[in-house]
């Protein structure tokens, strides 16, 4: 059947849709509404048992009079404005490969397809999206707010202010993620796709490109499996851009721990984008650890929040140690055994995070003094997260697997508080406690070397 | 600096099967292989090729019976088999962020060869395959078939007395198969001991000392 030309053809959206959602959509938009109630249950409860109280006893047992100037203080105006960016940054980030409008590929290939105003047929998921970003928004701004005043640190009007701050930033943030879904389709069109469809919302729904929906669509199937199986370089190699950089540079050949640190250090210069963003997580981190280390009055918080950063950081420099563990259970290539290889791919990443610790030492005396031990147990904890391996088959609830693939970072962050806080104080017995602590964090990472490298082959 | 044995390419799998469960993947085979000669298992998908030439390398356990290179036995924990064997079974990872020649050098440089000449047998390398133009690519800027000549760029680069290869032929067109063949007739001739899977009449024709047919257990 051919279609004349001159003609026009009606599409009522509100039939068409309801007539699609009664075919294929309709069971699987009430299964989301239901899934997406019910998150939201959860994250309810976990903020009232967990959230709360912990926020209370951090602010309860720091100087409140230091923490009500701070929040009166250009500083602490300036933080809010950083942690403010750093969420729409997220949000950024994520929808270049995760946009917040993902419907089910039929719904994709059946119905997004068709003549229907798009904007109409993919609402809903828009809708999801903004709800639920506003109401995390609201619970984290409530949950702050609330710990704020019941600390006694602010007046109770700080619960209503963070609450509707938190709704502005949910609202705003998911309206970011969905531009950086329009802008993530590399079609000629960017001229279309500019900033004013922060506020265009229908225009910015009309913007997204089918094959896009499909592409994001495959890349929450990628991340989910990815977790699911435990296969973290799948999840890694989809968030990542081909490398075309530098290609002109060649690896120098040598001996075998030398060439394989050299390895990291070109590949460091091919992915500037992993040297930037771990220089400047590590800088950070160290600088709330001068923070916390040199101000009496600083909260002790600061000194577990500052291994956060300087986790990461170090993270951003590890891709060679990621791949040996890829590479478990495969036939060997290359020529060195499993430790030394891990070890000489430790190398440049704690080469850069002492150099930045070492000025950081510099501002700081005790900074400079805990320095070995961080560096030891970044490199520890970042040896546990290449080489965890799959969650263990008794872990199958989300929870126990988002345990799992915490347990390294989590680690750090506790055992790296502990252990500036010892140095901080000036006190030998704890010192020498953090130091075994330490040592056990890295003998914990080289088992699991061992462990994740000879358990493949039963 | 550990001592390691430099172990004979004598290959002997002795009733080798492997089974998970209720599940067959291989049923008891006999494989053996002397120093120049080319073994090829030939047989049907699914028949557990790969599965026996994983246990061969001693990368997987087998159920019953017992394989063994150059008298020990196969398990690759053991540095002299790491040592021994080297093996294109599966997709290696790559780094994304290395050229192919760069992984040539990384991976001739472990292995304690010459570094003054090092690029150049990398680059020799690619160029006995046909690919030398490509060697300040990426992994993935490659087509399959390229990506293919690569990872047997990358296994023949390292040192062994043992080449186990998984359909080697897979992706290449006739010209790059001859190629191949070429080469492991070369390995061959230096004394290496093959055992490899095939499905090309022509290569194992070319090739094959002996053929293994191995039999699918159902």
């Amino acid at each position: 059947m051919t279609q004349d030309p001159s003609a026009e053809l009606e599409v009522d959206d509100a039939e068409w849709l309801g007539q699609a959602d009664w075919v294929v959509g309709g069971e699987a938009a009430r299964q989301a509404r239901k899934q997406g109630l019910y998150a939201g249950y959860v994250l309810l409860l976990f903020s009232g048992i967990y959230g709360f109280p912990v926020l209370q006893a951090i602010f309860r047992t720091n100087d409140r009079g230091w923490l009500r100037e701070q929040l009166d203080s250009p500083i602490g105006v300036a933080a809010l404005v950083v942690a403010i960016g750093a969420v729409l940054g997220a949000a950024y980030w994520a929808g270049r490969f995760r946009g917040p409008v993902v419907p089910p590929l039929p719904w994709i290939d059946l119905v997004v397809s068709t003549p229907v105003d798009r904007a109409r047929a993919v609402r809903r998921w828009w809708r999801y999206a903004v709800v639920g970003g506003a109401f995390v928004g609201g619970v984290v701004g409530l949950v702050v707010g609330s710990g704020l005043a019941f600390a006694q640190v602010t007046g109770v009007v700080a619960m209503v202010v963070a609450t509707v701050l938190g709704v502005v930033v949910g609202v705003v943030g998911a309206r970011v993620w969905l531009w950086a879904q329009v802008r993530s389709w590399p079609g000629p069109d960017h001229a279309t796709t500019g900033p004013s469809l922060l506020w265009r919302l229908p225009d910015a729904l009309r913007a997204l490109h089918a094959e896009s929906l499909r592409a994001h669509s495959a890349n929450t199937s990628t991340l989910a499996g990815s977790a699911i199986t435990g296969n973290l370089r799948t999840a890694r190699l989809s968030l990542t851009r081909p490398i075309t950089h530098a290609r002109a540079v060649r690896l120098r050949a040598g001996r075998p721990f030398a060439v394989l640190v050299r390895r990291d250090v070109l590949g460091l210069r091919r992915q500037r984008v992993d040297l930037v963003a771990g220089a400047g997580f590590t800088v950070l981190g160290a600088a709330v650890l001068i923070w916390g280390m040199a101000q009496p009055a600083a909260p002790s918080f600061a000194l577990g929040l500052a291994m956060v950063p300087l986790y990461l950081g170090f993270g951003s420099w590890t891709e060679g140690l990621r791949l040996q563990a890829d590479n478990i259970g495969t036939p060997a290539l290359i020529g060195t055994g499993p430790l030394t290889e891990a070890a000489a791919h430790l190398v440049a990443p704690t080469g850069l995070a002492a150099v930045v610790l070492g000025l950081a030492g510099g501002f700081a005396p005790a900074v400079w003094a805990a320095g070995l031990p961080v560096l030891a147990l970044l490199a520890g904890g970042h040896l546990l997260a290449a080489f965890r391996g799959d969650p263990p088959a008794t872990m199958v609830t989300p929870q126990s697997r988002l345990f799992w693939y915490a347990m390294p970072s989590v680690t750090v962050v506790l055992v790296g508080a502990f252990l500036a806080q010892a140095y901080r104080t000036g006190n030998p017995a704890p010192e020498a406690f953090c130091t075994i602590l330490v040592a056990a964090v890295a003998a914990w990472g080289v088992s699991r070397v061992r462990r994740l490298t000879y358990r493949h082959r039963t | 600096m550990a001592r390691v044995a430099v172990l004979a390419g004598e290959v002997r799998a002795s009733g080798v099967g492997k089974s998970i469960d209720t599940t067959t993947l291989l049923l008891p085979t006999d494989v053996a292989a002397d120093p120049g000669e080319c073994v090829v298992l030939r047989g049907p998908n699914g028949s557990g090729k790969t599965t026996l030439l994983r246990i061969i390398g001693g990368l997987l356990e087998p159920t019953t019976g017992s394989a063994t290179i150059g008298g020990r036995q196969a398990d690759e924990r053991d540095r002299a088999i790491r040592a021994a064997v080297a093996a294109l079974i599966g997709v290696p990872a790559t780094y994304r962020d290395l050229t192919l020649i760069d992984h040539l050098v990384l991976v001739d440089s472990t292995w304690g060869s010459d570094p003054n000449t090092s690029d150049d047998r990398g680059l020799a390398l690619l160029e006995e395959l046909g690919i030398a133009q490509l060697h300040d690519r990426f992994p993935h800027e490659l087509s399959s078939g390229q990506e293919q000549l690569f990872r047997l760029a990358l296994t023949l680069s390292r040192p062994c007395s043992v080449l186990l290869l998984d359909e080697p032929e897979q992706r290449l067109d006739t010209t790059k198969r001859q190629v191949v063949a070429g080469m492991i007739r070369g390995r061959t001739g230096g004394g290496a001991t093959v055992v490899m899977a095939c499905h090309d009449p022509a290569l194992i024709e070319a090739l094959a000392t002996r053929v293994v047919d191995v039999v699918p257990a159902r």
